[in-house]
C-alpha cells in the first residue's frame, strides 16, 4: 500500500508537469528558489559549529520550531498544497484509514515543501555532530520533528477539512495568505532594523525567544539536543517523551480523522448565499456593454477573494511606507506623499489579468459579440472606481499629515500618470496573453504553479511599459526638487499622457481582442497539453 | 469547450481513484436519462405539445407557411460547410456538412467525442475552425460576426459562467452585453426565472446552483435576448424531470413561432420525442441527417444509431469474470 500511494503520488506529479510546460518552467523555479533558501540555511549550520554550544541550540530551537509552525499555518492556508492524493478520493475503495496512513505520510513529503524540510534535518545532524551524545540525540530528534511537521500538517487538514473546503473560508484564506505574504516582505525589513541592537541585547533576545519556543509543541522534538548540549538532561527526557507523545497523538487523531473523511467525503457548498439586489451598481455606469463589464467586475472585487487579495496587497506597500517615513524622525516627507504613487504603479497589473481571472466564462462575451474596445472600458471603469477613492484618500492623509503641499503638483501628477497609463497599458496587455488561471475560490496552490510565470511576465512588463509611460512626468518631478515650477508643469503633463495612453490601451488592446477573441477563449480554458 | 473526449482519456489513469469525489463527470449518461426513457410518465400536457411523430409533418408544413411571412423562405438557419478542426494529430471534426431549415427543432446526435461539442463551438464562433464555413441566416459566423451572433443564443457545455453573480444578476449582465433594453431585461428574465423555477434562487450566486440549475439558468442567458437561432449543447444534461419538461414546452413553443433550434445530446429517446429533424455524428463526420423518420428507417433510433456508429453487442463472451462474481458472492 506504501508503495501503490507513493508510486500514485509521483504519477500524479508527473503527469501534472506532462500536461503544461508552464507547470515544469513552475517547478524548477520553485525548486530552485526552495534550493537556494535551503543551500543558505545549510551554510549556516555548517557556520554554527564554529559558536557555541548555547548558540547552537538557542539558534536552531527558534528556527525549526518557526518551520514546524510554519507546516501547520500553511497546511491550514494553502489547503490543497498536497491534496493531489486527497483522502477523499478513497472513500469507494474498501480501504482502511490505517492501510492508507503510512502511505500518504510519505506520500505528503514527496513535493518541493517536503524536500526542503528533509534537507534541512539533515543540515540540523550536521549542525550537532560535535560529540557522540549530541549525534545520538540529533538522530532521534531529526525523524521525530520531521514526522511532526508532516503530521502537524495531515491531522490539521484532515480535522478541518469539512471547514476547510467551505467557499467561505476559501475567500477567506485567499486574502489571509495574500497579507501573510506582504507582511512576511515586512517582516524582513523590521527584523532588519534589530541590527540596530546592540550584541548582548540581541542574544538576550534570542535566548530568550528560542526558551518559550522549546516549550510550545512545536519545538518539543527540536529542543532534545539543545538540552543535551546544556547538559539539562531532565528537561531533554521529559522533551523526548512529550515529543513522542505529540507523534503518537497525532498519528492517533489523524487516523480517526481520515476514517471519518473515508465514510463521509466532504464536499464543497451547500451554504446559499443570497445577494441583495444592489442597483446603485448599475447606476454608476452608463446602459451597454462596457457599463454592464464595469457592473459585474465590481461586483467581483466584492464578491471574488481574487480580486479582494489584490487590494490588499496593493495597499500594504503604500501604507507602510507612509507609516515607516512619518513616525521615523530621520525619514524623508516627501516619500508619504509620493507613495500613493506606488501603489497607482501597480493598478494597471490589475487589469491585465482580468481576463485570465475570468476563464472560460468569457464565452459570454465572445458569443454576446461585445467589442473588445467595450470590454477594455468596463474593466477600466470599474478599477478606477475601486481605486481612485483609495488614492484620493491615500493622498489626502499624506499631505494632511506631512503639510508638505509643495509637492502637490509632482505627486497628484504622478499617480494620475502612473494609473491612468497604467490601466492603458494593463488594457493592452491584458489582450495581448491570457493564461488558465484557477477558478475563484479555489486555493492559489491547489492547480501546481499553472499560471505562476506568465502571471509575473504580465506583472513586470505592465510595470515596465507604465514607467515607461510616465517617464516625461516622472522627469518633471525629479527637476522640481531645483526647479519648483516643474511640479507643476508635471499635473497636466501626466493627466494628458495618462490620458493618451488609456485612450490607446482601449483601443489597440479591444482590436486585438476582435481579432483574436476565439483564441484567448482557448488560451484561458484548462486544456490538455 | 473543446475537451469533448479528450477529458475520459486524460483522466483515465486517475479514474480509480477520481470515482469517490462527487462530481458528475460530463460524458456520462446524465440524470435526465430516465426522464427521456419514460416521457409518458409525466402526461402528455395539454394542447398536444407532443405530437406522435405522424403528425410531425403537419406542423412542419405549418411552420413553413407561417416562416415566409417575415423570411425569404429558401435559406437555411444554420448551414455549416466542409468544418474541419484538429487538436494536435487528432482530428475532432473533418469536413462536416450540415443543413437545417428554418423552424427546425434540430437534434445532433452521437458517441461520446464524436465532435458535436467542437462542432456547435466553431457554428457559434467560440472556435476557430481550421477549414470551413458556418452561415446563421445568412451571416458568416466567421467574417460577419457580430450580424451572425447578434441572431443566436447559445448554451455551451462544460465553459464556466460568471458564477459569483446572482442568477437575476447575471441574466441582466447577459442582457447588457447583448444591448437588450433594461426594461425589456427586467420583464424578461423574471419570466424566465418564472418559467424555468428558479424564481425562489433568483438572487442566489450562481457559484452555489445546482448542476441542473445551472444548465437552466445558462438557458434562461440564452434565450434573453430573443434570438432567431437556439444552439444548445446538452441542454438537459443533470435537469430533472419536472424542469425538463418546461425546457421542452419552451423550446416547442419557440419552434412553433418560427425559431430553429439545433441541440446536441446523446439520449436518443429525447432526440426521438422532441426533435423534426436530427443528424447521427461519429468521428468528426455527419453519418445520416434528415427527418427523425428517415433515418430511423423503420428500426428503432437507438438501434439505427447503433448500427451507424458500429457498435456490436458482443459482450456474450467478453466479461466472464463479472457474471461469475456476481453469481458466487
Amino acid at each position: 500500500m506504501v508503495a501503490l500511494l507513493v508510486r500514485l503520488k509521483l504519477t500524479l506529479l508527473r503527469n501534472s508537469l506532462r500536461r503544461s510546460v508552464w507547470r515544469t518552467v513552475g517547478l524548477v523555479i520553485g525548486g530552485l528558489y526552495a534550493l537556494g533558501l535551503v543551500g543558505g540555511a545549510l551554510a549556516g549550520l555548517v557556520g554554527l559549529r564554529y559558536t557555541s554550544l548555547a548558540t547552537t541550540a538557542d539558534v536552531t530551537v527558534l528556527a525549526y520550531a518557526a518551520l514546524t509552525a510554519g507546516w501547520l499555518v500553511f497546511s491550514l492556508l494553502v489547503f490543497g498544497v498536497d491534496e493531489t492524493v486527497d483522502p477523499a478520493k478513497f472513500a469507494l475503495l474498501p480501504v482502511r484509514a490505517r492501510e492508507l496512513q503510512p502511505g500518504l505520510l510519505l506520500a505528503a513529503a514527496i513535493g518541493v515543501p517536503g524536500v526542503a524540510t528533509g534537507l534541512l534535518g539533515l543540515g540540523l545532524l550536521v549542525a550537532w555532530t560535535r560529540s557522540v551524545p549530541l549525534t545520538l540525540a540529533a538522530l532521534v530528534a531529526v525523524p521525530l520533528g520531521l514526522v511532526t511537521c508532516l503530521l502537524l500538517a495531515r491531522s490539521a487538514t484532515a480535522a478541518f477539512s469539512a471547514f476547510l473546503s467551505s467557499r467561505r473560508f476559501r475567500d477567506l484564506a485567499f486574502v489571509a495568505l495574500a497579507l501573510v505574504g506582504a507582511a512576511l516582505g515586512i517582516a524582513g525589513n523590521l527584523l532588519g532594523s534589530l541590527g540596530r541592537l546592540a550584541p548582548d541585547q540581541l542574544r538576550g533576545l534570542l535566548s530568550g525567544a528560542a526558551q518559550v519556543a522549546a516549550w510550545t509543541p512545536f519545538g518539543w522534538a527540536w529542543a532534545l539536543p539543545a538540552d543535551l548540549a546544556r547538559g539539562r538532561w531532565g528537561a531533554g527526557a521529559v522533551h523526548l517523551l512529550l515529543a513522542l507523545a505529540l507523534v503518537a497523538g497525532l498519528w492517533r487523531a489523524w487516523g480517526h480523522f481520515l476514517a471519518a473523511r473515508l465514510v463521509e467525503p466532504v464536499e464543497g457548498g451547500g451554504e446559499a448565499t443570497t445577494v441583495h439586489r444592489s442597483g446603485w451598481i448599475e447606476r454608476l455606469y452608463p446602459v451597454s456593454p462596457a457599463g454592464g463589464v464595469a457592473a459585474r467586475t465590481l461586483r467581483y472585487w466584492r464578491r471574488d477573494p481574487r480580486y479582494l487579495a489584490g487590494v490588499a496587497g496593493f495597499l500594504i506597500a503604500p501604507v507602510v511606507v507612509m507609516l515607516v517615513s512619518l513616525t521615523d524622525p530621520e525619514g524623508h516627507p516627501w516619500m508619504a506623499v509620493l507613495a500613493p504613487a506606488l501603489m497607482s504603479m501597480l493598478v494597471g497589473s490589475s487589469v491585465a489579468q482580468d481576463l485570465s481571472y475570468d476563464g472560460s466564462a468569457v464565452w459570454a462575451h465572445i458569443s454576446a459579440g461585445v467589442d473588445g474596445a467595450s470590454d477594455r472600458l468596463g474593466r477600466v471603469l470599474s478599477t478606477l472606481t475601486v481605486y481612485l477613492p483609495l488614492l484620493a484618500v491615500l493622498l489626502g492623509a499624506a499631505f494632511l499629515l506631512t503639510g508638505r503641499w509643495d509637492l502637490l503638483g509632482p505627486a497628484v501628477g504622478l499617480t494620475l500618470v502612473l494609473t491612468l497609463g497604467g490601466l492603458g497599458v494593463g488594457a493592452f496587455v491584458g489582450s495581448l496573453w491570457q493564461w488558465p488561471a484557477p477558478p475563484p475560490g479555489s486555493s492559489p496552490f491547489q492547480k501546481g504553479s499553472s499560471g505562476g510565470l506568465p502571471v509575473l511576465l504580465s506583472f513586470f512588463v505592465t510595470m515596465a511599459a507604465t514607467v515607461l509611460v510616465a517617464l516625461p512626468t516622472l522627469a518633471l518631478a525629479v527637476a522640481s526638487f531645483w526647479l519648483p515650477w516643474a511640479g507643476w508643469v508635471a499635473l497636466p503633463v501626466g493627466l494628458a499622457s495618462g490620458l493618451l495612453a488609456l485612450r490607446l490601451g482601449i483601443t489597440h488592446g479591444g482590436r486585438l481582442l476582435d481579432r483574436r477573441w476565439p483564441e484567448v477563449l482557448s488560451a484561458v480554458s484548462e486544456r490538455v497539453g | 469547450m473543446v475537451e469533448d473526449q479528450p477529458s475520459s482519456a486524460r483522466t483515465s489513469h486517475i479514474c480509480h481513484i477520481t470515482a469517490g469525489s462527487h462530481r458528475p463527470s460530463r460524458g456520462d449518461v446524465p440524470a435526465g436519462g430516465p426522464l427521456n426513457r419514460c416521457p409518458e410518465d409525466h402526461g402528455t400536457p395539454p394542447g398536444g405539445s407532443r405530437p406522435p411523430t405522424g403528425a410531425r409533418g403537419g406542423r412542419a408544413r405549418e411552420l413553413d407557411g407561417s416562416v415566409t411571412v417575415f423570411t425569404e423562405p429558401m435559406t437555411s438557419a444554420l448551414s455549416l460547410i466542409g468544418l474541419t478542426k484538429s487538436f494536435g494529430a487528432k482530428r475532432a471534426v473533418d469536413g462536416l456538412h450540415l443543413e437545417v431549415r428554418r423552424g427546425c427543432m434540430f437534434g445532433l446526435v452521437g458517441p461520446n467525442g464524436a465532435g458535436k461539442t467542437t462542432t456547435l463551438s466553431m457554428a457559434t464562433g467560440l472556435l476557430r475552425p481550421d477549414a470551413g464555413t458556418a452561415r446563421v441566416l445568412d451571416h458568416d459566423v466567421w467574417s460577419d460576426p457580430a450580424a451572425a451572433k447578434a441572431l443566436m443564443g447559445v448554451l455551451p457545455d462544460g465553459v464556466r459562467l460568471f458564477d459569483r453573480l446572482s442568477g437575476r444578476e447575471l441574466l441582466r449582465y447577459v442582457g447588457l452585453l447583448r444591448r437588450v433594453p433594461p426594461a425589456d431585461i427586467e420583464l424578461r428574465s423574471g419570466e424566465l426565472l418564472e418559467a424555468l423555477g428558479l424564481r425562489e434562487d433568483g438572487d442566489t450566486l450562481v457559484v452555489e446552483y445546482s448542476a441542473g440549475m445551472t444548465k437552466k439558468i445558462g438557458l434562461a442567458c440564452a434565450l434573453i435576448h430573443a434570438p432567431r437561432l437556439l444552439v444548445l449543447d446538452e441542454p438537459f444534461e443533470a435537469v430533472d424531470p419536472v424542469s425538463g419538461e418546461g425546457i421542452r414546452s419552451i423550446l416547442r413553443g419557440y419552434a412553433r413561432s418560427g425559431g430553429t433550434v439545433v441541440l446536441s445530446s446523446h439520449v436518443m429517446e429525447l432526440v426521438e420525442s422532441l426533435c423534426d429533424e436530427l443528424a447521427v455524428v461519429a468521428r468528426g463526420q455527419v453519418l445520416a441527417a434528415g427527418t427523425v423518420d428517415a433515418v430511423r428507417a423503420g428500426s428503432t433510433l437507438q438501434q439505427r444509431f447503433l448500427d451507424l456508429v458500429g457498435f456490436q453487442a458482443d459482450t456474450s463472451e467478453g466479461l466472464a469474470w463479472l457474471r461469475s462474481s456476481s453469481a458466487s458472492s
